[in-house]
This record gives structure tokens, C-alpha cells and sequence, in this order.
């Protein structure tokens, strides 16, 4: 016959084992030993009391519960709080920012229609007039601190806006100007 | 009518004031623990404050068993009793309120040990639970560092092994109470239990 499993073992302990195995119990020195040694384990365990409070303590811990259930009820949910609040503020201001100042371009397929738009009005692309040689010239090299130091512009004007775009936005406002101008000259 | 006119004038009111009249005028020392659970779901701090007196014993000892030291248990029994009051709302008697509030505080030891390593106390820290004046002083003391031996070596087991064997030892719950506590079969408490025993007996016999 096997030998006691774990689960058999603490039903010995407890005394609620089935009589097949505790006739292999009977008979088996190693699972008595086995046995033995829990028992006495468990009996250590059952002696280690644990250190008893101040008897103030205990009314101590009821205060402190109160208090704490006080301090819950009055705060705010965790969403309302400030350390929430803040990054989630200044996440949805920056999206807002760059959603006034770059309001066309980072729009998936704007870009794409204005292009659409260039080709369909059969503009030479290639071959800028001079007037736009030089204005590409000035928005290109300019810095914003450099115009703003020269009081060429002044905070909040449009030149700012585009001396603040990337080269391909550049590219695609020049596109656009001169298709403009073209139409208008015809 | 001299006597009515000296009534009327008297600017005294007397009244008594009872405890407790949310269970038809029942103190609620008197109500039982699903009286009790009724009122505090209902919103009574009173009934709640009645709880956590009867229960916060048995509530602080889970706790010590499972940190061993005095300040993080006070702390966990506490924050064990704030997510009750939380919770009693949704508690509907499947179980008994002590079974129930030993699944918190078994849950709020479990979060808190995944975080923070218990601190495990010293022996001269210690207090006596018994009145050691009864047996010789030298006799106390090695019975003393013994518990601690134990208390560290429980300490030191693994999660569900030490939660088993701290219920079933000394909470006297039955392995279906613990399965339900831990949300597992009776057949991995018996084995839980078993493996807590077999360890502690090792971690103790490897002491000096």
C-alpha cells in the first residue's frame, strides 16, 4: 500500500483519517514517524502566543479606524486629485496647443489633398518664380529669435507661426501660395 | 391653578437618550453580528463601530501572525477594517462575519507583504502574553524565545502556506472556511498546510 499522502497526513493529524489508510498508518513506521513530527511542529506552533498589546490599545484602534473611515469619506476620488490632475492638465494643454498652432498639417490626408491640389492646378513646381526664391530664402533661413531681435515680428503674429513650421510644412505653404498667385495672375 | 402655571414655566426638558434606535430601540451591543452587518450596510457608524469592537482582536492577531511585529499590524487591522466598512454594503451573509472580515485582513497582509518584507521583531522587544510569574523566570524566558523562534520561522514562509497555517492553527477556521478565504480547493489548503509544518519544522531545526 502507498504511503500517506500530505492530505492523508493532515487527516491523521486531525483524527478524521478513512480506516483503509489508517491501516496502512498502522503498519508503516516511516508515515508514523512522519506523523510524529507535524504533530510536534503544530503543538510548537500552538504554544507560540503573540505578545499582547497595551489594554489602552485596543480602543486606540478603534479611534483610528473612525478617524481613517472620517478621512476617506471627506477625500476626493483618485481621478479628482491633483496628482492626477496636473499631468492629465498639462497633457490635454500641450494637445491643445498644437492643435491651434499647427491645425492643418497634422491632420492625416490634409496634407495629401493640398498636394492634390498643387498638381491639379498645374503649377511648375520646379521652377519658382524669383519673387518666391526670395521669400523661401528669408522663411527659410530666419529664426524666430533672430526676427524677433531684428522686430521683425512680434509674439503672436503670423510670420511667427511660419517661421515655427518644419521644412515640409514650408515646402507645402509655398505650394500653396504659389498656386494662389498663379491663379490670380491669370 | 398654581400647580400647571409652575409647569409651564419651567424651562427644563428631560429626555432620554438611548444608544442606539436603528434595530426597533435595540442597543447594539445586543444585536448579533447580522443585525449588525444589516445596520452598518444600512449606513450606521454605530453598528460598524460595534463590529470592529467585537472583531478587532481577531483581526489584529491575523495580522501580527502575518507581519510579527506590533506597528504593521495595528496599521493593516486598521486598513483591514476601513475596506470592511467599504465593502459591507455588498457582504450578504454567505459567510460568517468573523470568516468574512478574516478574508480582508488575510487580503490586505497579502498586498502589503507582496510590497514590503515583514519586520521581524526582536526578542527583547518582546511582551508576555501569559502571566510568567506562575512558572521559574528562567523557564518563562526559553518558552519566550521559543515563540519568537516560531513566530519569526511562520513569518518566513511562504504567502499561502503562512496564511493556512495562521487560520487554521490559531483561528480554528475548517480547511473549507480557509479554501474559501484564499480562493482555492480544500485539497491545496490540506497540502498548504501540510508544506507550512514540513517547512517550519525545517526552518526551526536549522536554528541554533
Amino acid at each position: 500500500m502507498t504511503h500517506l499522502t500530505p492530505a492523508d497526513l493532515i487527516d491523521a493529524m486531525e483524527g478524521v483519517l478513512v480506516p483503509e489508510r489508517r491501516a496502512h498508518l498502522a503498519v508503516c513506521e516511516e508515515c508514523r514517524g512522519q506523523l510524529d513530527d507535524l504533530a510536534a511542529v503544530l503543538n510548537d506552533a500552538k504554544e507560540a502566543s503573540i505578545p499582547e498589546p497595551s489594554p489602552l490599545f485596543w480602543n486606540h484602534l478603534s479611534t483610528r479606524v473612525r478617524t481613517a473611515i472620517d478621512n476617506d469619506a471627506g477625500s476626493k476620488p483618485t481621478w479628482l486629485r491633483w496628482q492626477t490632475l496636473v499631468p492629465v492638465g498639462a497633457v490635454a494643454t500641450l494637445l491643445l496647443v498644437l492643435m491651434i498652432s499647427v491645425p492643418r498639417l497634422d491632420r492625416p490626408g490634409t496634407r495629401a489633398e493640398l498636394e492634390a491640389t498643387v498638381s491639379a492646378d498645374a503649377v511648375a513646381l520646379d521652377a519658382p518664380s524669383e519673387n518666391w526664391d526670395a521669400l523661401a530664402e528669408i522663411v527659410g533661413e530666419l529664426d524666430v529669435e533672430t526676427a524677433s531681435a531684428a522686430g521683425v515680428i512680434e509674439p503672436g503674429f503670423a510670420e511667427q507661426a511660419v517661421l515655427e513650421l518644419t521644412q515640409d510644412e514650408r515646402m507645402v505653404l509655398t505650394r500653396l501660395l504659389q498656386t494662389e498667385l498663379a491663379r490670380v495672375q491669370s | 391653578m398654581p400647580h400647571e402655571s409652575a409647569l409651564a414655566i419651567s424651562p427644563w426638558t428631560v429626555s432620554v437618550v438611548k444608544p442606539f434606535d436603528g434595530a426597533a430601540g435595540t442597543p447594539v451591543g445586543d444585536l448579533d453580528d447580522a443585525r449588525l452587518v444589516a445596520e452598518a450596510a444600512g449606513g450606521s457608524r454605530e453598528a460598524f463601530d460595534e463590529i470592529v469592537t467585537r472583531h478587532r482582536r481577531a483581526v489584529y492577531q491575523v495580522c501580527y501572525r502575518f507581519v510579527n511585529n506590533h506597528e504593521d499590524a495595528s496599521d493593516l487591522a486598521q486598513d483591514a477594517f476601513v475596506r470592511a466598512w467599504k465593502g459591507v454594503k455588498n457582504f450578504k451573509g454567505q459567510a460568517a462575519l468573523s470568516t468574512w472580515l478574516y478574508r480582508i485582513a488575510v487580503n490586505v497582509c497579502l498586498n502589503r507583504l507582496s510590497i514590503k518584507k515583514p519586520v521581524i521583531e526582536a526578542i527583547e522587544s518582546t511582551e508576555h502574553f501569559e502571566d510568567s510569574r506562575v512558572e521559574g523566570a528562567q523557564q518563562a524566558m526559553i518558552r519566550e524565545q521559543r515563540a519568537v523562534a516560531v513566530r519569526r520561522a511562520i513569518a518566513n514562509l511562504p504567502d499561502k502556506q503562512r496564511a493556512t497555517l495562521i487560520l487554521r492553527t490559531y483561528h480554528d477556521m475548517s480547511h473549507q472556511q480557509i479554501a474559501d478565504v484564499l480562493g482555492s480547493s480544500v485539497g491545496a489548503v490540506k497540502a498548504n498546510f501540510f508544506h507550512a509544518l514540513a517547512n517550519l519544522k525545517k526552518i526551526l531545526g536549522s536554528e541554533p
